[in-house]
């Protein structure tokens, strides 16, 4: 999926401004989106683009206007400014997209009288989809037992994975998800990640926001970035990461070989620092694979030999909080 | 429009709710047949205001009349269940999930409101049966003829009965949606709408004669009364009307407006 996203994209995107706004087809696009409540400005001159096919992250720390943007997408909410399209059709004309988008946001809402498969149902109705589709959903999400129950009687958990199957239903083309995995156990959440990882690779496009990074960093190619309500950061995932750097810890085989080793380190032009047994290098901008091929190949070559070497990147929790803690220090 | 009103059915098809609405319809047509019956005014009696009196129950329109006099109590009934399912829907937040499936707002409203209406129309025709059925087997425990109920004569004031009951239950249903719709809330707007249409209108009635003939509760008593010595039928239906058009039509504005962020 990632060297067919890789081609549909351009690469060379960065911060704020996504080159990739002049594909063709975009799932989503928003141009200078903006909602104002008064004198707070929500979303302020949002500018974003999905690319088609993609797992897209969205982040931003509670208030950042992930949950209003996303209600705009909607149609359940009207932007104050600016305008977009989604899946192609104008933002302003919802009843021309929503067929065939499926969203959770805000938490799941049904009806605590109903069962759950009674729920489906009703909402399958209303979008004009045949409700023969509910029984295969409630299975996909791991409900089938529990779908001739009401929904009064279910767990958040429960709730959750039925709104998933409600935005699941008609085959939406693209999946609007407002923190999915809130709730979840543990095996829900690998589920939710395996379910996602099975949505998008059935060419679906997915825009995911969630407080769980760790979780955003295994399923997300796409990653969108925003702090009170302005863009930080959109495009691949893996600049996003690749922004933040990447260490390399080096442990000899015996413990008498560490100054040596940091010489030799040294002398192939990096800082290298001992904690414990070990040798931490810093590596700035150089590929992390290479220096490790260089540092084993300059061990060796000076008779060392290495009981541990492996590369550490940033995480995406690490990256995210170092460009919020930047964003807002810049205002 | 139809795919909401499908929807919405779908929601209402539930055995327990059926059941409970028969139950409501067969308790409805019991009490207001012995109600009416029972109190019916004798040869030469005089009848209270809006009573049956045995001579009435005896001619064609006999067999509706105490469907007709209840039917004037069902209007809070509807009322109520409006503001419920309505306000409910944004409480829920399932107004949210709907949306998302229809994202047109006057269609999703005008489906939900009218596969409503047409419950309450079936739940009422029910009702009216019933009534008939139990007016019949009281009838002759208070020697009260029923030869002429039967008739056409008898069959048209029946259906003129039930079409002056719809008519009130839509009105109620009306306000009752679009109360909902201002105020999202369940408590806040069965407050206002029984203080309103209850204890309200009647204490300024107390106080100012001309209330029954402006405000849309008594307006509607006067209608279900067939016309009162201060307010006609052709006013009560007018005025009712305008407000109900008023409602409608404000609450459609608001809902199609507003930010949906429950």
């Amino acid at each position: 999926m990632r060297s067919a996203m890789t081609q549909a994209i351009d690469p060379g995107v960065d911060r704020i401004n996504g080159p990739h706004l002049s594909h063709p087809a975009p799932a989503v696009r928003l141009d200078g989106l903006t909602k104002r409540y008064g004198e707070r400005v929500a979303v302020d001159g949002l500018t974003i683009g999905v690319p088609a096919g993609v797992v897209a992250g969205f982040v931003g720390p509670n208030g950042a206007g992930k949950t209003t943007t996303m209600a705009m997408l909607l149609g359940l909410v009207a932007p104050t400014d600016g305008d977009g399209s989604v899946l192609g059709e104008p933002l302003d004309d919802p009843a021309s997209f929503l067929g065939s988008v499926g969203a959770l946001i805000e938490g799941p809402a049904f009806y605590p009288g109903l069962t759950g498969a009674r729920n489906l149902a009703v909402l399958a109705t209303a979008a004009g989809h045949d409700p023969a589709q509910v029984r295969g959903l409630l299975e996909l999400v791991g409900l089938a037992e529990r779908g001739d129950d009401r929904v009064r009687g279910y767990s958040f958990g429960m709730k959750q994975r039925l709104g998933i199957a409600s935005a699941l239903l008609g085959n939406p083309r693209l999946l609007i998800l407002d923190e999915p995995i809130n709730g979840l156990d543990p095996a829900g959440v690998r589920e939710m990640r395996g379910l996602l990882g099975r949505l998008a690779s059935e060419e679906r496009t997915v825009l995911v926001s969630s407080h769980v990074l760790a979780e955003l960093e295994q399923v997300c190619d796409w990653l969108i970035v925003i702090d009170r309500g302005r863009l930080v950061f959109q495009g691949l995932a893996e600049q996003m990461l690749a922004g933040g750097g990447a260490s390399l810890t080096v442990a000899p085989e015996h413990r008498v070989d560490l100054d040596r080793l940091r010489d030799v380190v040294a002398s192939a032009g990096l800082d290298g620092e001992i904690g414990g047994e070990r040798l931490n290098v810093t590596i700035n901008g150089a590929d992390p694979h290479a220096v490790a091929a260089a540092v084993n190949r300059a061990a060796g070559a000076s008779g060392i030999v290495l009981a541990e070497l492996s590369v550490t990147r940033t995480s995406l929790e690490d990256r995210y909080l170092s460009m919020v803690r930047d964003e807002g220090a810049d205002r | 429009m139809t795919n909401m009103w499908k929807a919405e059915l779908l929601k209402l098809r539930r055995r327990r709710f059926l059941i409970g609405w028969t139950i409501g319809a067969v308790a409805f047509a019991v009490l207001s047949a012995l109600t009416v019956f029972l109190s019916a005014a004798g040869p030469g009696e005089q009848a209270a205001a809006r009573g049956a009196t045995v001579e009435s129950l005896g001619q064609a329109g006999g067999a509706t009349q105490a469907f007709s006099l209840g039917a004037s109590f069902i209007g809070i009934l509807v009322l109520v269940l409006f503001i419920a399912n309505f306000a409910g829907e944004f409480t829920q937040g399932t107004f949210r999930t709907l949306l998302m499936r229809q994202p047109r707002r006057l269609a999703l409203l005008a489906g939900k409101m009218t596969a409503l209406l047409a419950f309450v129309a079936v739940a009422m025709l029910l009702a009216e049966v019933l009534t008939v059925a139990a007016s019949a087997a009281i009838a002759p425990t208070q020697d009260i003829s029923t030869g002429s109920w039967f008739s056409l004569d008898g069959l048209g004031e029946a259906a003129g009965d039930y079409a002056t009951a719809m008519l009130g239950v839509s009105s109620w249903a009306a306000f009752g949606m679009a109360l909902a719709i201002f105020v999202r809330s369940i408590p806040i707007g069965l407050g206002i709408g029984i203080v309103w249409s209850g204890p309200f209108e009647h204490l300024i009635a107390d106080a100012w004669t001309s209330a029954s003939q402006w405000f849309p509760g008594l307006l509607l008593e006067a209608l279900a009364a067939g016309g009162t010595p201060d307010v006609s039928v052709a006013r009560a239906l007018t005025l009712v009307a305008i407000y109900v058009a008023a409602a409608a039509s404000a609450a459609a504005v608001v809902f199609a407006r507003r930010d949906i962020t429950a």
